[in-house]
């Protein structure tokens, strides 16, 4: 969290502050304050302090006032950032240890409108592909021999094909529907699934596709059931059984979730799905990632800034395998590089630290929603980095690299944006396809790639 | 009170067993089980299957005393896509 922290240093400091001849820095005024880190570039400011115009007036009224600047009795400005874990405890501290800190306060961005829904594309799918494909394919990183699964509305690969101006195919083999879903594998209306396996293709070009449209309708009113996932799950659990072992490589693509908890028992309640690992669905994403997948959901567009008029939690939107730990969970940033504010941010229900990355959204690409209509939510970012997790799988199989090391090295690598370090906004930053390629191929001169 | 066999619940069973298996074993009727849905394995490691079975089957198989090795009823709720955004209250609306 950025602060601002209010001081009250030496008249001596406080007069070289003062002096405009004179440069000082937060080292000057603050020394090292532990658990914060200053911000060296912030030149401290005087702070005149406030007193009754008259004498015996009210101390604490803001009516007749003067201000003082004397070194004696104004303060300073600096700024910092603390860590965002237990805030007021640490405030609670850094008084103690500190006495000449007078006060703390948050330090908010201040920033232009961010992305919403309903706006326009900001950018289109060229540029995500300048921003991350270029990199990988220069590393051979491209999907090849890697089956990524799309869990949505079904694919139609006509659109696709014909969007890309390439030929796209499903592996209609390994594809799967819940019963009494009809239509043909790669053969479904144009929709939010087509969209998402779009998306991959943009940095995965040669991943095969696997078509799995648990979100189509077969009963009135609802779109799919977290049960109908359930199934998809075992399904790829067959799958990835059928690879061998080294071999093992499938990404899984959840641009979907729960928005309302009227839907589920309350937390606490053993049948509880947003709060419980311990769900059947919760299991089935375990024993997945435990068998060698790697796994991606959507963190959600219930951002703060403008939240989707389906959400339906209170807070900590981030909910069920949205924010499992053994998942990764994908935020939105504009191919500018500004979160975009329907992303939900963190922290996760079932894990603090959620999402755990960014990456683009918002840019025109499929057009599975009009010619003119943006591949938005977080919902476009999923499919995305699902599409960079399979173009490195493609040459780190799970051997190499399981599943847990796989999302450690899109966090490591990622470009922090933010405030430093994580944060529930950004996660560790948004992924950045050359830091990748470094770490690979640090990875194998080190021999660590066999 | 939803009708059918709609509530989703989980039964141990050993590795490879069948719809038929989660019958007997848990003495369920073919109509009080989804049976399009079937027997789904959740962790094979731990022999943990899913069903999708009536409300009064749940109860039973899941209440006091129950069967060993059946839990639940878990929640099931909708799913859908994350995408596109659709409009949300306009800012301000929840203010005085």
């Amino acid at each position: 969290m950025r602060v601002m922290i209010q001081m009250r240093p030496a008249p001596d400091v406080v007069e070289a502050v003062i002096d405009p001849s004179v440069r000082t820095t937060a080292a000057d005024v603050a020394g090292p304050i532990p658990g914060v880190a200053l911000d060296p570039d912030y030149e401290p400011v005087p702070v005149p302090r406030p007193q009754p115009a008259a004498p015996g007036g009210d101390p604490l009224s803001l009516e007749s006032m003067t201000f003082s600047m004397t070194p004696e009795r104004a303060t300073v400005l600096v700024r910092g950032e603390i860590q965002d874990y237990d805030v007021a405890s640490r405030y609670a501290m850094l008084g103690l240890a500190r006495p000449d800190i007078v006060a703390i306060s948050s330090d908010p961005v201040i920033e232009s409108m961010p992305t919403c829904g309903g706006d326009g594309p900001v950018g289109d799918w060229h540029d995500v592909q300048n921003k991350l494909t270029d990199h990988l394919k220069s590393e051979g990183m491209d999907g090849e021999g890697v089956a990524l699964a799309i869990l949505d509305t079904g694919i139609n690969v006509a659109h696709v094909s014909e969007v890309l101006g390439q030929p796209v195919t499903v592996d209609e083999s390994r594809s799967w529907k819940p019963s009494g879903v009809t239509g043909n594998f790669g053969q479904f209306p144009v929709d939010h699934g087509s969209m998402c396996a779009f998306d991959t293709r943009i940095t995965a070009p040669r991943a095969t596709l696997l078509d799995l449209p648990v979100l189509l309708s077969t009963k009135p009113v609802i779109l799919g059931l977290l049960s109908d996932a359930v199934a998809a799950f075992a399904h790829l659990r067959n799958v990835l059984d059928a690879m061998p072992q080294e071999q093992r490589a499938l990404v899984v693509s959840n641009s979907w979730g729960s928005f309302k908890p009227t839907w589920d028992f309350p937390p606490g309640h053993p049948g509880n799905y947003s709060d419980n690992p311990a769900h059947p669905f919760n299991l089935s994403v375990s024993a997945l990632e435990q068998a060698g997948a790697d796994i991606l959901f959507a963190a959600g567009n219930c951002g703060r800034e403008c939240p989707d008029g389906r959400c339906g939690f209170p807070d900590r939107p981030i909910n069920g395998a949205n924010s499992h730990p053994r998942v990764l969970s994908v935020g939105g940033v504009d191919t500018r590089g500004a979160r975009v504010g329907y992303s939900s941010q963190g922290p996760g229900r079932l894990s603090r630290r959620k999402p755990d990355i960014c990456t683009y959204t918002h840019f025109a690409g499929s057009k599975a929603f009009g010619p003119n209509e943006p591949d938005s939510g977080t919902s476009a970012a999923t499919p995305v980095a699902a599409g960079v997790v399979a173009a490195i799988r493609s040459q780190l199989p799970v051997g190499e690299l399981s599943p847990a090391e796989m999302r450690t090295l899109l966090r490591r690598t990622a470009d922090d944006l933010g405030m430093a370090g994580y944060d529930f906004d950004y996660g560790y930053g948004t992924i950045d396809a050359a830091a990748i390629v470094e770490a690979v191929r640090r990875r194998r001169k080190n021999g660590r790639h066999h | 009170m939803t009708q059918g066999p709609v509530v989703l619940v989980t039964v141990t069973l050993p590795a490879g067993a069948t719809l038929g298996d989660a019958l007997r074993r848990y003495d369920l009727t073919p109509d009080q089980v989804d049976q399009e849905y079937g027997l789904v394995s959740v962790d094979p490691a731990q022999g943990l299957y899913a069903l999708l079975v009536t409300a009064d089957a749940a109860e039973r198989i899941t209440g006091t005393p129950g069967t060993p090795g059946a839990a639940g009823p878990y929640a099931n709720p909708s799913i859908e896509p994350y995408g596109p955004p659709q409009p949300g209250p306009a800012r301000g609306d929840d203010e005085g």
